[in-house]
């Protein structure tokens, strides 16, 4: 049984987190619908379109937060680089400074925070959580000390087609921020699942040790993952800076759980190893429309927080009941039993 | 005449506290099959991880196929051909068949993977080993063997010239030993040199031309294998005689001590009834898979049963987790000694007293410093393990020894039975012997002992009794007297069931 072909069907439901994402998927379909019954104006094609625009920014960290716990890592200093980014680009912005070359020094500066994680825990083997919570704290210090710790004043009218481009304008009726996160994720899922150090993302996820001794290079491939999150996390900083036309110092506050929280919904492993990026675009969704239909619904945002966090901790926990048990002890004394028969 | 193509000479190795490898010299000529010999901590493994690039050399020179290697890499012993196949698994779970054997070395079209190709190569690779795998099947789907066969088919497939083995047989079934064998004899025919190293002495005669034999971190002698030699061999490892292999103490059966009546837990324990008595030893033999160890665990408490009654000197006690059966007497040495047996980083004291806390402590939960070494003392003697001082990481002594630890922390609390799970995996001659003595103390002072193994010669050795499992059940039960190695197998493979 173990050498026959399974069918195409089979096969999309192996492993690599499908059966998840269908699940989800479904769950994703009935919360909609259930949300549109409570209030049909749900389906509106001007709510539809918003809802898109507010997912959109979800789905960028969590498709870089993805890369990272694939690689069996975590990135905490994702909401504050979501904010240095802001206020970097918002305070160049102010100082006179050509937009498109305040997006190009800001995209620097977060690069430099994906390299500095991707050093740390691959070079130093500092544990990941500690790594990214010090970078997270230096990101948010950097986003305040910006602009002397003051939010910024108004962007200014220079800076249209920037914001344009990031948050107001809209191609054949689909807002350019949805266009964008599109884009990158054809862009970071192809990378993932089609080329080389995709395929080294996961290798070292499951296994480090023998990613090792098979020649790939830990520290490249955890510093490009680092660094994927890292400019999700700018792009998303400059989408806010578009959205409110100035920079806040406290954008991006606790984005890097809702960044778990999109991913491992979706299917991807805090465990490493596993999940797929079209799992975190239903995550993302999922986390859209929920926040979207409470909104709708007039909860306050204390509730909105604990639904949410909620949330995060029942798909972790679900995370690690399943996974842990599927390559675990259990399964592997059953398949010996299988083996057996060759010598019966 | 074969020409040597490794050359080691005078390698020099040495880790913080330890020189692994003191002056050692290794040869290896091309189409031989070397077996590298010697007792845990000898330095096998460090030399074989040198020669292929994993740890750097202190001192020395390596030679392959003529040209003398500065820096020896990963990545330089591949382009040479070296490859190693490790002890420990080192597959990616997540990863298929295909994806692992490509590890490192994925083939591309531009910047996108052919994975097509690869699948193709793949199958090919595994077909031209006679195994049986699909190449798109995840890995952590496979048996421990089937995995081990894909490490196999990796190291093959990198076109290796000088292929290093540790251990490799130690999660094969016979077939999988066989086919594996069989594969060796083509390499050799094909001029691949190997390095072997094993354990298991007895399947040298099938395939090693030579042997190299290491001791304490040295190079001690090296010579044409002949299995009358056998003797001589094992002194060379060890540095003095084994006079018996198998200590056996004969001792006189007295009161039944443990009974299980009807045992079941899950699909790998099923009806499960049997005695121990006073002055015996009863082993527990069968094929991987039998359920042995899930019966060991199922007694003890550390899985859930469905039914099952367990009775000790007569009295039926209820065991519904480990802290119950430790309570009652019941103590148990698991089989992956480093992962279940020991906190491996904590010293040899914190885990001889991590039991027995409940005995060491005061009034207001105090550990008693002083009552704690003294236990520790106490059990360091009577049981001779070997340490510096017992501050140091249990991980860090030697398997023997750290066997010893695992028994000694259930000893301090006079346990009633002890079940030993592979007491002697991965331990070496000498110390085989230290723990078979210990059982025997065991037996003789009255204490039941039941263990399981997969090493034959070991159950034939040591039990009075011989209990053998297949498939979940106890399929024969002999006195070790009257058994032989075909009749274990016999009820080994006597499957009441076919699997759908």
């Amino acid at each position: 049984m173990n050498s026959k072909r399974q069918s195409w069907f089979k096969r999309l439901f192996a492993v690599r987190g499908m059966g998840q994402v269908v699940t989800v998927g479904v769950g994703l379909i009935v919360m909609c619908v259930v949300f549109g019954i409570i209030n049909p104006t749900f389906f509106s094609g001007k709510n539809v379109a918003n809802l898109l625009r507010q997912i959109a920014p979800i789905l960028l960290i969590g498709i870089g937060q993805s890369y990272v716990l694939i690689t069996g890592n975590i990135d905490l200093s994702i909401g504050s680089v979501v904010g240095m980014s802001c206020m970097i680009s918002a305070t160049m912005m102010t100082k006179g400074l050509n937009p498109w070359t305040a997006v190009l020094l800001t995209l620097m500066c977060c690069l430099i925070v994906g390299a500095v994680n991707g050093l740390l825990v691959a070079k130093c083997k500092l544990p990941p959580f500690i790594a990214t919570l010090g970078t997270m704290t230096i990101a948010r210090g950097v986003a305040q000390i910006v602009n002397n710790n003051y939010n910024t004043d108004a962007i200014g009218d220079g800076a249209k087609g920037f914001r344009d481009f990031f948050y107001y304008g809209k191609v054949a009726g689909v807002y350019n921020t949805v266009i964008i996160a599109i884009v990158l994720w054809l862009v970071f899922n192809f990378l993932l699942s089609k080329t080389r150090t995709g395929r080294h993302i996961y290798a070292i996820g499951s296994n480090i040790e023998a990613s090792k001794l098979s020649g790939v290079n830990i520290v490249a491939t955890t510093t490009k993952a680092y660094l994927v999150s890292s400019v999700s996390s700018c792009v998303v900083g400059l989408v806010i800076c578009a959205t409110s036309g100035m920079g806040t110092m406290d954008a991006g506050n606790a984005y890097e759980m809702y960044a778990v929280a999109a991913s491992v919904i979706g299917g991807v492993s805090t465990l490493g190893g596993q999940g797929i990026l079209i799992g975190t675009v239903i995550g993302a969704s999922i986390w859209g429309v929920l926040q979207n239909g409470l909104q709708f619904a007039g909860a306050p945002v204390a509730i909105r927080n604990i639904v949410i966090g909620a949330i995060v901790v029942i798909s972790v926990l679900i995370d690690v009941i399943v996974r842990s048990g599927k390559f675990g002890k259990k399964n592997k004394v059953e398949n010996q039993v299988l083996d057996q028969e060759a010598l019966s | 005449m074969q020409e040597d193509i490794v050359r080691m000479q005078k390698i020099v190795k040495t880790f913080p506290g330890v020189k692994a490898l003191d002056d050692v010299s290794f040869y290896l000529k091309s189409g031989e099959v070397m077996a590298l010999l010697g007792e845990n901590g000898a330095g096998k493994s460090t030399l074989v991880k040198i020669l292929s690039g994993v740890y750097p050399k202190d001192g020395g020179t390596i030679e392959v196929f003529g040209s003398e290697i500065r820096e020896m890499t990963t990545q330089k012993a591949r382009e040479l051909g070296i490859a190693i196949i490790h002890q420990e698994l080192n597959m990616c779970q997540h990863l298929t068949v295909a994806e692992n054997i490509f590890l490192g070395r994925e083939r591309t079209r531009g910047l996108v993977l052919s994975e097509k190709e690869m699948n193709k190569e793949a199958a090919g690779i595994l077909r031209r080993l006679n195994i049986d795998l699909d190449p798109e099947e995840p890995v952590g789907n496979l048996a421990v063997s089937k995995q081990q066969m894909v490490e196999i088919a990796k190291a093959l497939s990198m076109n290796a010239r000088i292929l290093i083995m540790d251990e490799p047989t130690s999660a094969l079934t016979s077939k999988e030993i066989n086919d594996l064998f069989t594969i060796i004899k083509k390499l050799k025919k094909e001029s691949c040199g190997i390095v072997y190293i094993s354990h298991r002495l007895e399947e040298l005669k099938h395939i090693i031309d030579r042997v190299t034999i290491m001791r304490d971190g040295r190079f001690i002698t090296s010579m044409n294998f002949d299995q009358k030699r056998m003797e001589e061999i094992i002194s060379h490892m060890v540095g003095r005689e084994i006079k018996q292999k198998f200590p056996r103490v004969s001792c006189r059966k007295g009161e039944r001590i443990l009974e299980i009546r009807n045992l079941n837990a899950g699909r790998m324990v099923r009806g499960i009834n049997l005695e121990l008595y006073e002055g015996e030893i009863v082993g527990i033999a069968g094929l991987m898979g039998a359920g042995r160890t899930e019966t060991t665990r199922a007694i003890f408490g550390a899985d859930p049963k469905e039914t099952g009654q367990i009775f000790l000197d007569g009295k039926e006690v209820t065991i519904h987790n480990v802290e119950d059966s430790i309570k009652a007497g019941i103590v148990l040495a698991p089989e992956d000694r480093k992962k279940d047996g020991l906190c491996t980083k904590l010293s040899i004291r914190d885990n001889i007293a991590l039991p027995n806390l409940d005995v060491l402590c005061g009034k207001l939960g105090i550990v008693s410093r002083k009552k704690e070494r003294k236990m520790t003392d106490e059990t360091v003697d009577s049981l001779k393990i070997k340490l510096a001082n017992a501050e140091v990481d249990a991980g860090s002594l030697s398997g023997g020894n750290q066997q010893k630890v695992v028994v000694g922390k259930w000893l301090a609390r006079n346990s009633r039975v002890v079940i030993f799970d592979e007491p002697t995996r991965g331990i070496d001659v000498a110390a085989k012997v230290e723990i078979y003595n210990l059982m025997n103390e065991l037996k003789k002072k009255g204490i039941g002992v039941l263990f399981v193994s997969s090493e034959m010669p070991e159950v034939l050795g040591i039990s009075d009794r011989i209990i053998i499992m297949c498939d979940g059940k106890i399929t024969g039960e002999m006195a070790a007297t009257e058994a032989t190695q075909d009749q274990i197998l016999k009820f080994a493979t006597q499957f009441d069931r076919k699997i759908s």
